[in-house]
């Protein structure tokens, strides 16, 4: 192994002094170290960061149980220290050295070593039969090897510059004694409903199912202890009711999914209205599968076509922003803003579509070689996806092309969308970690079966997205990032719609969360304090 | 009628295995599949291990028959998303299903049969005008709406009462406690189950009290309470027994709507919860238990009618 490249922490150390220096404004008697916070989540969790199926009712709950290697920096979403206190990447790109944090200890007071990283990755997350939720993401890594009690080495199959992020992207890490000796440590019930062991700021005190689960701090916590006595999640499922919660102070922070429900919240002084984001952006796919849309005029056409501003007004009342790529703004490092931006433009979007040989037909709707422009463009009930579609088939009716929308039930729109790619339009989103690297959403190889939803197979891209894996320093990932989205906005594989913002209520008497995001701030829990 | 109960009982298994036959086809016809597996971003190698690890890679019959040996020896299996027993999650979700279905069906049954009994007697007069536009409004209400006007009125206005849950959290035990996060679903349900049994009291009553045996009681001079408590109301019960039956069965499968408002973890979220994830056993789980409390409760509102009324046999 040649000369490590290390990565630089000044910076983050001076954010993390800077927060210091701020918390330190807070004195003992500003915060009440008994008080409970009251959060919501909508169904019963599952108290491992791997099982198949621990989504979103099991995410924030895990990011405060179990610790992970790596962080978000609050400011910028970078990585930064968790479990793991520095790394280094080999020349290669081949092997990652991790430098553990000493004296950590499990919920249990058993200490946290290196055998614990191994074996949540060797023996779960790259366990095959496991399947394991976000596995995936790391399907380049070949092992985990111990190298010291304190220090563990990452092997890969192919270069990742990316691996940080990913290890700060509901990667918790797992106790070998507690499920080294289960035929499947995912699906040990005892764990999973009941009692987990994690190294996170707050312990699982009780699990009452459908009802609640309630968190104590863990005094041990490896960063201090937490300034908050205890952390309960209901489980509320109505997103109504979750509201009248937060309103009537029996809720402290909720996630909003529709902005509608503000309503009422604004004005209230007790409650702030919290306006985020995240790496999320909508889209419409063409299917690649379709020779008609392999015709990139096709392709920008179809989004000239769509007025995307008053989209972001009708559907979302104003809360996001025109998406122009898979790399949202808030990864101030990688975004560019300058890429052709798509203005609303059915002029356009028709001439295009002239010079791809699409003529108006007696009915007014396009045809080519005698075939009318028809597209079959399932969608499901879900959030704003059914208002969405519809909006995007009257835009696209506008300029003669007709889309039969076909509405369907959540789980079966998947069957037929993602798992068969039985479509030939339909509209989505991806919400995925801060990390410029989309090679699992664009690869080739990722067409058909993978995540690669428009089954879109361009070698130049693979070149592009490959190079990006093998930048070593962030002043060559930034290079290769930019090129990369400029080719996306150019080729359009996915017409990009909007980044919708992350809308959550806070009650004010709630201090020390990080507002960069909620995904940020729920990764450090123990600096959280009620206000007295 | 030992003779009766006991037909139909063996009645009812033979109902329950048709019902968990056509349900386990109709499940697994349906597209989609369990969520741990079938779900936007999971990659077809990660789909097709877990769908192994339940074993949807076998057959339709294979699966359906190996289900079936695992109920006759009393086991319902494992939820696929939830990862625990299914008869585990059943025992919990009925016991919460069964305080809020018996809080809401005793406040239904008497304050609709005296509100009915009221309206008879003030036939088209005002209290009866004022009973029947209020249970216009319970009738024509959505559940989900009263819902949550109620939690804006009572737990974000006057802050009364909780707006959700079972109990306080980390509280001790206190039927006070447990009364107080009853009142608003178990009220909610019972508006709006009410106006059924109102309206069905009001009408059996009214046709029993221009009845012969009434007019030849009230003729022999007897008080107008005996004639409504012992002559009148017995003879219009069976009726109101039929409808609370029905109530009953409603009520005892869960309210999903009223469960999914106030967070109360019961049977009908767990089931809306099973479909729309695809949760295959616990799907299953809940029809034969819903399926057999409907054979139960039928049971019973037959024996009770031939309890109120000695016309009805069942030798």
């Amino acid at each position: 192994m040649a000369k490590g490249i290390r990565w630089k922490f000044s910076g983050i150390s001076a954010a993390l002094l800077a927060g210091v220096l701020s918390l330190g404004g807070v004195m003992a008697q500003d915060y009440d170290p008994n008080a409970t916070l009251n959060l919501a989540t909508n169904a019963d969790p599952t108290l491992n960061p791997w099982t198949p199926g621990a989504v979103v009712e099991s995410n924030l709950i895990n990011t405060i149980v179990f610790d992970q290697l790596v962080r978000y920096n609050k400011k910028d979403l970078s990585p930064a220290p968790g479990l793991a206190t520095s790394w280094k990447v080999s020349q290669d790109g081949l092997s990652w050295t991790f430098n553990l944090r000493k004296g950590v200890t499990w919920h249990d007071g058993k200490p946290f070593t290196a055998e614990d990283v191994a074996f949540t990755f060797n023996d779960v997350v790259l366990n095959k039969k496991l399947g394991g939720q976000n596995a995936g993401n790391f399907s380049k890594v070949k092992n985990v090897e111990v190298v010291n009690p304190s220090t563990v080495r990452f092997v890969l199959s192919a270069p990742f510059s990316s691996l940080p992020y990913y290890l700060a992207y509901y990667a918790g890490i797992l106790p070998k004694h507690v499920l080294g000796d289960a035929e499947n440590p995912l699906q040990v019930a005892s764990f999973n409903k009941k009692n987990p062991i994690g190294t996170g700021a707050f312990r699982v005190a009780e699990f009452v199912p459908g009802s609640y689960v309630r968190l104590v701090r863990y005094d041990k916590y490896w960063g201090g202890t937490p300034k908050i006595n205890s952390i309960v999640f209901k489980i509320v499922p109505d997103p109504n009711t979750q509201m009248a919660q937060v309103i009537s102070g029996e809720l402290d922070f909720v996630g909003v999914s529709n902005p509608a429900l503000l309503a009422g919240v604004e004005r209230n002084p007790k409650l702030q209205v919290l306006r985020q984001s995240q790496n999320l952006y909508y889209f419409v796919v063409l299917n690649q599968n379709d020779p008609r849309f392999r015709d990139v005029r096709v392709r920008q056409a179809l989004l000239y076509a769509i007025d995307r501003k008053a989209m972001i007004d009708s559907v979302v009342r104003g809360y996001g922003t025109i998406a122009t790529g898979p790399i949202a703004p808030l990864q101030k490092a990688f975004y560019v803003k300058d890429v052709p931006q798509y203005t609303y433009s059915p002029e356009k979007a028709k001439q295009l579509l002239a010079q791809a040989g699409w003529t108006p037909g007696p009915d007014g709707v396009l045809q080519k070689d005698g075939r009318p422009f028809e597209i079959d463009m399932p969608t499901g009930q879900f959030g704003y996806l059914v208002p969405a579609t519809l909006l995007v088939q009257q835009y696209w009716k506008a300029i003669g092309v007709k889309a039969n929308v076909n509405v369907m039930e959540w789980n079966a729109y998947i069957q037929k969308m993602f798992v068969n790619r039985q479509y030939e339009a339909t509209l989505a989103w991806w919400s995925t970690p801060p990390t410029p690297d989309v090679t699992p959403y664009y690869a080739s190889a990722a067409a058909d079966k993978g995540n690669n939803i428009p089954n879109y197979k361009n070698p130049e891209l693979d070149k592009l997205l490959e190079e990006g894996l093998k930048a070593t320093g962030v002043q060559e990932q930034v290079l290769t990032y930019r090129r990369l989205q400029r080719m996306l906005a150019e080729q359009l594989p996915y017409l990009y719609l909007w980044y919708p913002d992350i809308i959550s209520v806070r009650n004010e008497r709630v201090g020390g969360m990080a507002d960069i995001n909620t995904a940020a701030a729920f990764q450090y829990s123990s600096e959280w304090f009620i206000k007295r | 009628m030992t003779a009766y109960i006991v037909r139909r009982l063996l009645q009812g298994v033979v109902v329950l295995f048709l019902i968990s036959a056509v349900t386990f086809l109709l499940i697994n016809l349906a597209p989609g599949g369990p969520t741990s597996a079938v779900s936007l971003g999971r990659t077809a190698e990660e789909r097709e291990a877990v769908l192994k690890q339940y074993g949807l890679d076998r057959p339709v019959l294979v699966r359906y028959f190996d289900w079936l040996g695992g109920v006759l020896r009393g086991d319902l299996g494992k939820s696929y998303n939830q990862g625990l027993p299914v008869s585990s999650l059943l025992v919990q979700r009925m016991g919460n299903t069964l305080q809020l279905a018996l809080s809401a069906l005793a406040l239904t049954a008497l304050l609709g049969v005296a509100l009915g009994v009221l309206s008879a007697l003030y036939k088209n007069r005002w209290p009866d005008h004022l009973i029947s536009s209020l249970a216009t409004v319970g009738m024509s209400v959505p559940a989900f709406w009263l819902g949550i006007v109620a939690i804006i009125v009572f737990a974000v206005q006057f802050k009364w009462l909780p707006s959700s849950g079972i109990f306080t959290v980390g509280q001790e035990f206190s039927l006070w406690d447990r009364l107080r996060h009853l009142a608003m679903p178990a009220g909610v349900l019972a508006f709006t189950l009410m106006p059924n049994v109102i309206r069905i009291t009001r009408s059996a009553l009214l046709d029993v009290l221009t009845s012969d045996y009434v007019r030849t009681a009230r003729a022999k001079g007897v008080s107008e309470r005996v004639v409504l408590l012992k002559h009148t109301l017995k003879n219009a019960l069976v009726p109101v027994i039929a409808i609370l039956g029905l109530i009953t069965t409603v009520l005892f499968s869960g309210s999903v709507v009223v469960e999914s408002v106030f967070g109360w973890a019961g049977l009908g979220r767990l089931a809306i919860e099973a479909a729309n994830g695809r949760d295959y056993p616990v799907i299953l789980g809940v029809t034969l238990l819903v399926g057999a409390i409907v054979v139960v409760v039928n049971l019973l509102v037959d024996v009770l009618y031939a309890a109120v009324d000695p016309r009805i046999s069942h030798e």
